[in-house]
Parts: structure tokens; sequence; C-alpha cells
């Protein structure tokens, strides 16, 4: 009997459908516009959260060891350290790999090789370097070890710290301001959609207000009245969903190289982003084309069906 | 039947569309309820089948006490009231078949009770000839035995016809009306709504005469006052 009644009903919403195609048409192609938009916007996050994790994973701040600390010493402070739960890693670099790194950074500055040549013995004292999970903890960290007896060991200096916190600041930022923008913009879609598929349902109900009459007139229940517009309305949210899978792949590879080009080292491979969170994405759209249309149909049909 | 009590109807600020009406038909009975223009009859049966609601009074219906029913009742109310109106309400692109079949299914009628019911209320109509003819095919008395035929499919004990010869020539009127007191006769109460003075004149049944919101006549055996 329920079977019965949802394949009356998804029939009197196919009907429905049909019999302002293009109606539907365009209230289908609003509704990918919308989508779009929002796909832009978590695209956006998405792309944002990707560069920071990416700074923040290579982010690494190396702390100088003073003269007296001894190899010994640094390597019981390295593995205290990598007691601490905020740190990811604590490494012991040796004053003869600090030269070397020092070296591989200068290659091309034949004046500083030479100095350095020209020295007698290693300037460089060890060092330690650490990655935290979180580059906020930074700060927390090296106060920390700014109060524990090994201080006298470590020469604290915070510049390295502030330079990647400035980059990372700055990225949120325009970010934020990206997206900002966007959600206006996807708000601005999402009103529009919601207005045209509020209208387009009215005309659906108009058109069928013959049927509907009858439907009422012989003791239609009011959910069977009701429900092939809520059901008009998903349809309307699935073949946009649809269109916006088969545009997605052609545009992300149309817009691959302009991120590659904008984000460089910190790129992120859209088209593969995209496959591997496919039902993750495709979910949240179905589900906001889905309330887009159904909160819609349902106020359509609450006004002009008075059921 | 129909029991109506004290209803009043008014619309704002301050126009009465009935006022006071008191009223009893009992089961099987052939009714007919006459008038001129803005009386108040369609109100009336508006009442009846629950699509106003009456501002004073109440009614009961089967036994139903209808007076403040829930949006969501009115559907099992409406399954058991055959209706028609004087606008055929016939859908243009269906058949006499799909146009019947239609109201079964919007209730959720499985498809061989379907196939079984419209042929008995078809058969009941004249109209088993004509099966798949579309309503352009069909004259106005046709249609509207359609219409009567759409109204019977839930075996309503109570049949409500708003002006149903209101459109039609005197010899469609007479096999409409003849139909009418057919159903009638199987044990469907019919309240028939007309202003057709030679109708009510040759029934010889109960006639109610509404004037200005108000009863202003019930005769058993009647005939048009006005």
């Amino acid at each position: 009997m329920l079977f019965l009644e949802i394949s009356r009903v998804i029939k009197f919403a196919v009907q429905s459908f049909f019999r302002n195609i293009w109606l539907s048409v365009v209230t289908v192609f609003i509704i990918v516009l919308s989508l779009v938009s929002i796909s832009i916007l978590l695209t956006s996050n998405i792309l944002t959260q990707h560069v920071l994790s990416v700074l923040e994973e290579k982010t690494e701040v190396y702390i100088d060891l003073t003269k007296e600390a001894t190899t010994e010493q640094a390597q019981v402070l390295v593995s205290e350290l990598n007691k601490l739960p905020a740190i990811k890693e604590a490494l012991f670099i040796t004053p003869e790999q600090t030269l070397e790194n020092f070296k591989k950074r200068h290659q091309d500055d034949p004046l500083i090789i030479e100095s350095l040549d020209s020295l007698e013995e290693n300037p460089f004292t060890g060092s330690i370097k650490i990655k935290t999970h979180d580059i906020s903890d930074f700060p927390v960290i090296l106060n920390e070890l700014s109060k524990k007896d090994y201080s006298r060991f470590l020469e604290i200096e915070d510049k390295e710290f502030t330079d990647a916190k400035l980059l990372i600041t700055k990225i949120t930022e325009y970010s934020k301001k990206i997206q900002n923008a966007w959600t206006i913009i996807s708000s601005i879609f999402v009103i529009i959609s919601i207005l045209v598929v509020y209208n387009t349902i009215q005309i659906n109900i108009y058109t069928q207000r013959e049927e509907i009459g009858i439907m009422k007139l012989v003791g239609a229940s009011n959910s069977f009245v009701r429900s092939p517009f809520l059901i008009v309305g998903m349809v309307y949210s699935l073949i946009a969903v649809v269109i916006l899978v088969i545009i997605s792949y052609p545009l992300l590879v149309v817009l691959q190289p302009y991120v590659d080009s904008f984000f460089q080292e910190y790129s992120l491979n859209l088209v593969e982003a995209f496959a591997e969170n496919f039902i993750k994405v495709i979910g949240t759209e179905l589900l906001i084309a889905t309330i887009i249309t159904v909160s819609s149909s349902y106020l359509a049909t609450r006004k002009y069906l008075h059921v | 039947m129909i029991k109506l009590k004290g209803i009043s109807k008014f619309y704002k600020p301050n126009i009465y569309a009935l006022k006071d009406i008191n009223l009893d038909i009992a089961p099987g009975e052939f009714i007919s309820i006459v008038g001129q223009s803005g009386t108040g009859k369609t109100t009336l049966i508006r009442l009846v089948i629950a699509e106003e609601k009456p501002t004073e009074g109440q009614i009961v219906i089967g036994g139903w006490d209808i007076t403040g029913i829930q949006t969501r009742e009115i559907p099992f109310l409406r399954r058991q009231i055959g209706v028609v109106f004087q606008d055929f309400k016939l859908l243009k692109k269906k058949t006499v078949f799909e146009n019947v079949a239609f109201a079964l299914e919007s209730c959720g009628t499985p498809k061989n009770k379907i196939i079984n019911i419209i042929p008995q209320v078809l058969k009941i109509v004249g109209l088993e000839e004509k099966i798949d003819r579309y309503p352009t095919q069909l004259s106005g008395g046709e249609q509207q035995r359609v219409v009567i035929a759409r109204s019977l499919v839930h075996k309503p004990r109570l049949l409500v016809a708003d002006e149903p010869t209101g459109n039609l020539d005197s010899i469609n009127t007479k096999e409409i009306i003849d139909l009418l007191k057919r159903i009638n006769e199987l044990g469907t109460t019919v309240v028939l709504v007309t202003h057709n003075r030679e109708v009510v004149n040759n029934l010889r049944k109960r006639v109610i005469t509404l004037d200005n919101g108000q009863i202003i006549g019930d005769q058993s055996k009647g005939r048009y006052l006005l």
C-alpha cells in the first residue's frame, strides 16, 4: 500500500516536472549556479586548509645550543623534549651537520663559503630541530623551555617561529577575506534559488490546480497532495547535483594550472582531492540543494495548497 | 445523516451568508435546497464538505461532529461524501476511465480494485460503452454523469450535488435528475442544490427554501416557492 502510494506520488511528481519543463530547466540551472558557488567556497576552504597544514608541517624551529652544552647533554635534552606532548619531533643537529646545512643553503654565495672556509674552527654550535603538532603551540613550548633548568644550554630566539607565524596569519587573513566574499555570493545565490524554487512550485501548483482540486474533493490525503511537489523539489536537487558532478571534473582540470601557479609548492591536486572526498562533497552539496528545494517547496505548498 | 444546529456563517466585516440554520436530514432522504443566487446554498454545501467552517453552531455528519474538524481529518470525511458541481471538473487529457480512476488512485486504491470498481460505477451512470472517450467527445450530460460516477467510487452514504444541471439542457437535466433519483433509491442520501423550478416541482421530494441566508420553508413534498 505504501509502495503503491509512493509510486503514484512519484508519477505525479514526474508529470509535474515535465509539464513545466522549461521552468524546471531554469530552476535546475539556478540551483546549479548556487551549488557551483558553494563548491568554490568549499574548494577555497579545502585549499586554505591544505596550504596551512603543509606550511605547519614544514615549519620547524632550530634552537641553538650554547657553547657549554655537550653532545650528551644535548641528547638528554632531546629525549626530554620528545616527551612533551605538544612536540611532534625533536632532533639533535650536530655542529658539523649545522655547518654542512649552512653551506648547502648558501652554496650560491661564494663570499660566505670563502669566509667560512677561512675560519679555523666550526663557528656553529649544535642545535635542536623542533616540530610541533600545531604551530600555535610554539610560544608555549618556547616559554616552557626558557623556564626549565636546561635553558642555560639553549639560545632561544623565536625569529624563525615569528616569520612562520606571520606567513600563516597572512594566509589565514587572506583566505578569510576570500571566503567572506564567497559566503556573501553563495548566500545571494541560495536566496535566489529559494525564491526561484518557491515560484516554480507555485506555478506547478497553479498548472495542476484542476488535479489538486479533484484530489482534495475526492478525499486524497494531505500528504498525497503535497508530496509530489516536495519530490519535484528533490528531483531538482538531484539533477542539479548530477550536473555539478559532470561539470566539476573538466572545471577542476581547467582550474588546476592556475591553482598550481598561485600556490606553487603548496598546491593541491584538485581532481585527486575531489575524487578522495567525492562522497563527502556530493553529500554536502546534495544536502544543501535538498534543504533549499524542499524547504521552499514546503513553504509554497503550505501557502498555496491549503493542506 | 446531517444535523445542522444553529449554523451561522459570516464574513468580515459583517456579511451574513447563513443565519441560524437548523436542519435535520435523515439517512436515505432526497432533499432539494432551493433559493435565489446569493442566498447561501453553496455556502451550506461548503460547510457540509468542510471546505469552510461555521462561525457559529454545530455540524454533525453521520454521527461525526465536524464543526471543528482538523485539516488532516478532512480527507476521511470527503471519502464519505460524493460531491458534484455545476462545472464538471473533469481532466480533459484523461479518458472517462482515467478520470474516474484518478479519484481512486489519489486515495491509494490498488489497481485491481480500480479495475473492478470503474465498470460498476460507469454502469450505474450508463457510460460503460464510453469508457475510452475523452471529456471533449462527450455531451454535457455525459460529462456530468462521469462526475457522478467519480463521486460514487467510494460508495458514499451522502451525495451532494451543487447545481448539477446548471449547464445542461432540459433533456440532459432530466437524465441527471433521474440518475440522482436512482442513486437515492440505492440507499444514498442525496442533497441537491438547485434553482431549477421545474426540477424541484417534478421531484416531489423534500424541499428546503433559503432566502437571505435563512430557511424560510421546509416542505416534505415541496414545490419551488420563490
